[in-house]
Formats: C-alpha cells, structure tokens, sequence
C-alpha cells in the first residue's frame, strides 16, 4: 500500500476486513471496483458504528438490500425484522472488530462504539457520507453490500505502510485459556 | 436450576440464538442477558450458573466492566467467565485476564469449539 494517502490505506485494512469476514457466512463476496449503477431502490438496511483513538475517528457504515442481510443471517431459523435489525447490528460490529485488530498490527488502537441498525425504503448513507469517499463495494449474488467509512483524522496521525511482522490481535476464531 | 447452566450476556439476539443452538443439544441449559447489568441480575437470581459467556462491546455495563464487578462480588464461589467478543486486542486480553477471566473467544466462532470450550470450563451435563 505505498504511495497511497492514510484514507486510502485504512479503507484497504476496512475492505480486507470485509474480504476476510463476508466468505465465512457462507456468501461468495467480488469486490467491485466502483459502483457502475445506483443501487437497487426498495427496502434497505443501513447499520453502524463509531470509532476513535487519540488522534483518529470516524464511523463504519454498512448498506445493503435488507434481503442481503437475510442472506447473510447465521441461523436456519424464520428471521423477524427484529432479528434482522439485530444480526445488521452484530455484522457491523464483527466487520469493526476485525477492522480494529486489524489497525492494532499497524500500532493504532481503536475504541469501538456501540452499533446501531435502521431499516427503511430507499435507506441510505448521508449525502454528507457519499460526497466525502467511493463506498468500499461487495457483489453478493445479485445484490449489492457497500460499506462506507468516515474519517476524521489529526494532521500529524500516520499509518505505516505494512503491519508489523507480529501480529498485534488474535484472530476471528481463536480460542485461548488463561 | 441445573448445575449446567450457562449465562450468555450479548446484547445481539442473534448471537445469544447462535450461542444457544450450540450448547442446548449437548444438554446445557441457557440463561441469557443483553448487557453487563442484566447479566449481574441474572447472576443473583439464578444461583445455579456453571459458566459465563461474555460478550465485550455492550450498553449500559461492557463485559469488562461485567467481569470486575463480578470479581468484587465477594457473595458465593467465582463463577468461571469466558469473554466471546469480535475483538482480539492483547491490550483487552490481558485486562480480561487479570479481572479474573478463563479465556477469550474471537467472532465468529464454530460452534464445536464453542462446545469444546464450554465442556473444558464448566463439565459435561449431569457430571
């Protein structure tokens, strides 16, 4: 990721994030390049979830038809609006998690927010949101799954190029004892 | 209240389902809670919980905030907790650890591991 600005670069850890965690629910996930055509209209689901350190913040936004978040549900049960309002809450949040280990592999050390979820026809992100950065992009069988990050940064805050060679969290699975 | 109960506190409904899928068809019983309070409240009213499975990042009382308390409750036997959170901070770990935690589950888990685990901290049911 040399040569790129810090938004760029904490964008990629997000997308990576997003890579990481979308094929463990069972989805095949492509990463778009860009959006060619607005997203399908309709009954959408937007959940997120803040961010901060001493001289980083921001927020993680999550958007998508409210039939991908179905798609995405863990369980093989009926799921209610409420579960569904629910689990876009917990995606958002396992998406920050892995995000926030992520960063640490980089020495930035995140504080996570508690997320939230709204569902609703034509749900979308702020206007203010889609002027400031492309939306990291995820073509999920027919539907679409963006994710959008907003940053607000101190001027003298850097980001390494690569991670440090040891790994700084564990990893999503990991089971240790004390 | 069997002596295999485990309280699950996770302010996802979906990962107290997730959680519950997993340990009910081993013979475990499940008490839930969505926050570090209700878990403190369901501690109290259930005197019978073999184990605790701890969400981190949640309203009102986090599961750190959680496992502290708990550790200055001087009121019955240490119950054993183990934190399931999305996050692996070392930082975060070794504050569970020194709060008195068994162990440390990172999102998303796989429920066989998630039962293995249950069955290493708090026994088989009907042991």
């Amino acid at each position: 990721m040399a040569g790129i600005s810090r938004e760029d670069r904490l964008a990629e850890i997000l997308a990576k994030s997003l890579s990481e965690l979308l094929p463990e629910l069972g989805v095949k996930a492509e990463r778009l390049s860009e959006l060619a055509a607005p997203p399908p209209q309709g009954e959408g689901t937007v959940a997120f979830t803040g961010f901060a350190s001493a001289d980083l913040r921001g927020s993680f936004t999550l958007v998508g038809p409210t039939a991908l978040f179905d798609r995405l549900h863990p369980l093989p049960v009926g799921v209610t609006p409420r579960d569904l309002a629910d689990w876009a809450r917990e995606l958002v949040n396992q998406a920050g998690g892995r995000f926030r280990s992520h960063l640490l592999d980089y020495g930035v050390s995140l504080a996570l927010g508690v997320p939230q979820s709204a569902p609703g026809e034509q749900a979308r992100p702020s206007s203010r949101l889609r002027s400031e950065r492309p939306p990291i992009a995820f073509a999920i069988e027919d539907m679409v799954l963006e994710g959008w990050l907003e940053l607000d940064m101190n001027p003298d805050f850097e980001i390494p190029e690569q991670p440090s060679a040891e790994q700084a969290a564990l990893q999503a699975g990991s089971v240790v004892f004390f | 209240m069997s002596n295999k109960t485990i309280l699950v506190v996770d302010d996802s409904l979906t990962v107290r389902q997730q959680v519950s899928l997993a340990l009910t068809p081993a013979g475990y019983q499940i008490v839930e809670a969505c926050d570090g309070h209700e878990g403190l409240e369901r501690m109290h009213a259930n005197g019978g919980i073999a184990m605790v499975l701890c969400d981190l990042n949640m309203p009102r009382m986090n599961g750190l905030e959680f496992l502290e308390t708990l550790k200055g409750d001087a009121a019955g036997p240490p119950v054993p907790v183990v934190i399931l959170t999305t996050d692996g901070s070392s930082e975060l770990i070794a504050r569970a650890k020194r709060a008195g935690a068994k162990g440390w589950i990172v999102k998303p888990f796989q429920p066989d591991l998630l039962l293995a685990s249950v069955r290493r901290i708090a026994g088989n049911p009907g042991s």
